[in-house]
């Protein structure tokens, strides 16, 4: 046993009294009731529970979250799929660009992979936001940022063509 | 009239029926393809996607970049104009039609193959389908462009002795040595270099650094003392995968290509040989590997950390999954070259057999700082090995500075 604390989504955690050897997937899961991060393969394979990290110096980085335990999040700030959205004072809930890009693009249909895939494309689209690439490299990062992602319904046609068209519809992202 | 008849489908199906030599050479032709993968000639003369033995390969040589050459029967663009005279003469003495060979082709090993394989090999390549593909210019530095200047390298470095038994030794230990010294050209990845960059004869088989990885001291010596055996040598050579850990780097392509493919008396052979039991003991079982694990060092910190998801807390590991730290023979290695190496830049997805794959070690070259990466090497060594000297920084930026940015295979 040994105590771990970070930041979900904004907020602080802990301290935890966790067992070293449980893996982050498992404190989001069962200790913290935070489910929209899915379970896949368990061997770092199929990257459904890919989130984020956040680090001191304003860059952001995918991390898996089966195969790496709660010590390698320990003091960090980790955001997560329920993490993006946010409520307006009416109540209304607005979707993050991502989010809207692959929900107009069918992206998506069971939703086990879509945690991972909105996760790794936020990455990919901060990361252009504070280092814009050229217009043909577009197609490039995108297969780099998602080729891992393992898709079973709807393939990875739609994901790749929504992400795509939202890129290019962000013009800062770009020269 | 003439060239009509013979190239008719129907006739020659008639002629390969009668001819009595041709269905001689069938069998050469079979001795020789199995030949062709104890030396692997695919893996260095077929390109990524490229039609077999075709060549065009690259090879990054300390002189610059060179390309492997098309091997098939194609008549002006591969070797169908060889002799057999010719063929043994680029197989053993590095003497091609056009010019010495430079020694990334491994003839110094090749001296060692025997009259009767090399004219089965020869068999099994002239019926290899013509490639129509013209072999690339080498882009090299002066002096190495001249291929001239390699028959100074050859005088220095290259003897050609044919294989001489051990006396003895019992016929299947002589075949392993056979195999592993001269199809098998181990030498030619485990065996340092001298200045020339031949084999150093003094130290066969300790080691060296090939391609951004250590090809690993392979004395039975050493391998003794890692406690491998039959078994777990046979599953590596077979599978890629031991209760001793997973393969990668070029091994992991030779086995892919070659040794998985050995006979089964073939394997013994060079098991025999590389354990040096003259008598093979085929039932010894893995000796116990130490595991004395300080949890309360911040090594096992990192390791439950990063590690342990995939390896197991105690580093047991997961079957088929990731290879157990506990009697991990890269652990193990005096040298912490792969241990380092392999923590930087990860292992991409291998896949071993249709049945046998494992997923991606990853890298944690920007995860993990150095000091980080020290403690948890030194951590796995301690835990996990008999190796009680602890790697410095210095071994790391020494061992960092000789692995390529795109090392992770
Ligand atoms: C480790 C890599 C490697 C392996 C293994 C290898 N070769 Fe080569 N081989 C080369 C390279 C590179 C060249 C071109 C050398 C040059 O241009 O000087 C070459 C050249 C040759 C040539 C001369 C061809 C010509 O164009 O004149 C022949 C013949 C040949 N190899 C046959 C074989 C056979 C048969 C095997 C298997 C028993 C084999 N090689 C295994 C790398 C390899
Ligand atoms: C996603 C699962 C995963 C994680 C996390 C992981 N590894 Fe590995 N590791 C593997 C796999 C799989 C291999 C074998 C890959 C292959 O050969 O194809 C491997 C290979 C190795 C090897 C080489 C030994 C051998 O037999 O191949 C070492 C050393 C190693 N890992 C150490 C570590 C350390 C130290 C950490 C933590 C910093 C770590 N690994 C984290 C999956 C993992
Ligand atoms: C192309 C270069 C290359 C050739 C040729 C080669 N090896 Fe290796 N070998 C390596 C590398 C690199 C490693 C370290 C990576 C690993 O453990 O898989 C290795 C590892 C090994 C190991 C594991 C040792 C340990 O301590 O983990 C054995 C055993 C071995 N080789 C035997 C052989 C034999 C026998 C041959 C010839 C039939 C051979 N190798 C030919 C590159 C090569």
């Amino acid at each position: 046993m040994s105590t771990f604390s970070f930041t979900l989504n904004g907020e602080q955690i802990g301290p935890l009294e966790l067992d070293s050897d449980t893996a982050m997937i498992e404190v989001l899961h069962e200790y913290l009731n935070m489910t929209g991060t899915k379970f896949g393969c368990g061997i770092g394979v199929c990257r459904a529970c890919t989130v984020i990290v956040d680090n001191d110096d304003g860059t952001s980085e995918v991390m898996r979250s089966c195969i790496n335990n709660v010590g390698a999040f320990n003091g960090k700030k980790v955001r997560t799929v329920e993490g993006h959205a946010t409520t307006k004072a009416s109540g209304e809930v607005q979707l993050s660009p991502v989010q809207q890009a692959y929900i107009e693009g069918y992206a998506f249909q069971c939703g086990w992979c879509t945690s991972g895939m909105v996760n790794a494309a936020t990455v990919l689209i901060e990361q252009l936001r504070r280092e814009p690439i050229k217009k043909n490299q577009i197609e490039s990062r995108i297969e780099e940022a998602l080729e891992h992602h393992i898709c079973r319904c709807t393939g990875y046609k739609k994901y790749y063509e929504s992400l795509k068209k939202l890129i290019e519809e962000t013009e800062e992202l770009w020269t | 009239m003439k060239k009509f008849l013979s190239n008719h489908p129907l006739l020659m199906v008639v002629a390969l029926l009668v001819s009595p030599q041709l269905w001689a050479n069938d069998d050469a032709v079979k001795r020789g393809e199995y030949i062709a993968k104890l030396g692997d000639c695919s893996a260095c003369h077929t390109a990524p996607e490229g039609q077999a033995y075709a060549g065009g390969l690259k090879f990054a040589t300390p002189f610059g970049e060179l390309y492997s050459t098309n091997i098939t029967s194609h008549k002006d663009k591969g070797i169908g104009d060889y002799s057999l005279q010719d063929f043994k003469d680029a197989l053993r003495e590095g003497k091609g039609k056009h010019g010495r060979l430079y020694p990334a082709m491994p003839f110094t090993s090749y001296a060692l193959v025997s009259d009767q394989d090399i004219s089965d090999l020869y068999a099994y390549f002239m019926q290899v389908p013509a490639a129509d593909v013209d072999n690339k210019d080498n882009d090299l530095n002066f002096p190495a462009n001249f291929r001239f200047g390699l028959i100074f390298w050859s005088w220095l470095n290259h003897d050609p002795q044919p294989f001489k038994p051990i006396a003895n030794k019992p016929e299947a230990y002589n075949r392993g040595a056979y195999i592993v010294n001269g199809l098998g050209h181990c030498g030619e990845c485990h065996t340092t270099r001298t200045k020339t960059f031949g084999i150093d004869k003094d130290r066969i088989f300790m080691g060296q650094v090939i391609d951004g990885k250590y090809a690993p001291n392979i004395t039975a010596t050493e391998l003794n003392r890692q406690g491998w055996t039959y078994r777990s040598l046979n599953d590596l050579f077979r599978e890629g995968y031991s209760s001793k850990g997973t393969t990668f780097g070029g091994m992991f392509t030779l086995i892919s290509h070659s040794m998985q493919h050995l006979t089964e008396s073939d394997m013994k052979a060079v098991a025999s040989y590389l354990l040096d039991q003259a008598e093979l003991d085929v039932d010894a079982k893995t000796p116990q590997a130490k595991v004395s694990i300080d949890e309360t060092s911040p090594g096992y910190e990192l390791y439950e950390a990063h590690c342990a998801g995939c390896h197991g807390g105690q580093g047991q590991g997961v079957p088929n999954v990731a290879p157990a730290m506990v009697g991990n023979a890269t652990l193990d290695q005096n040298h912490p070259f792969n241990t380092v190496a392999v923590l930087l830049k990860g292992i991409e997805p291998q896949r071993y057999s249709y049945v046998r794959a494992f997923g991606e070690m990853p890298g944690y070259e920007t995860r993990l700082t150095d000091a980080q990466l020290l403690t948890l090497v030194n951590f796995l060594r301690e835990s996990f090995t008999e190796q009680s000297e602890p790697v410095t920084q210095q071994q790391l930026d020494d061992i960092r500075d000789q692995i390529p940015d795109n090392a992770a295979h």
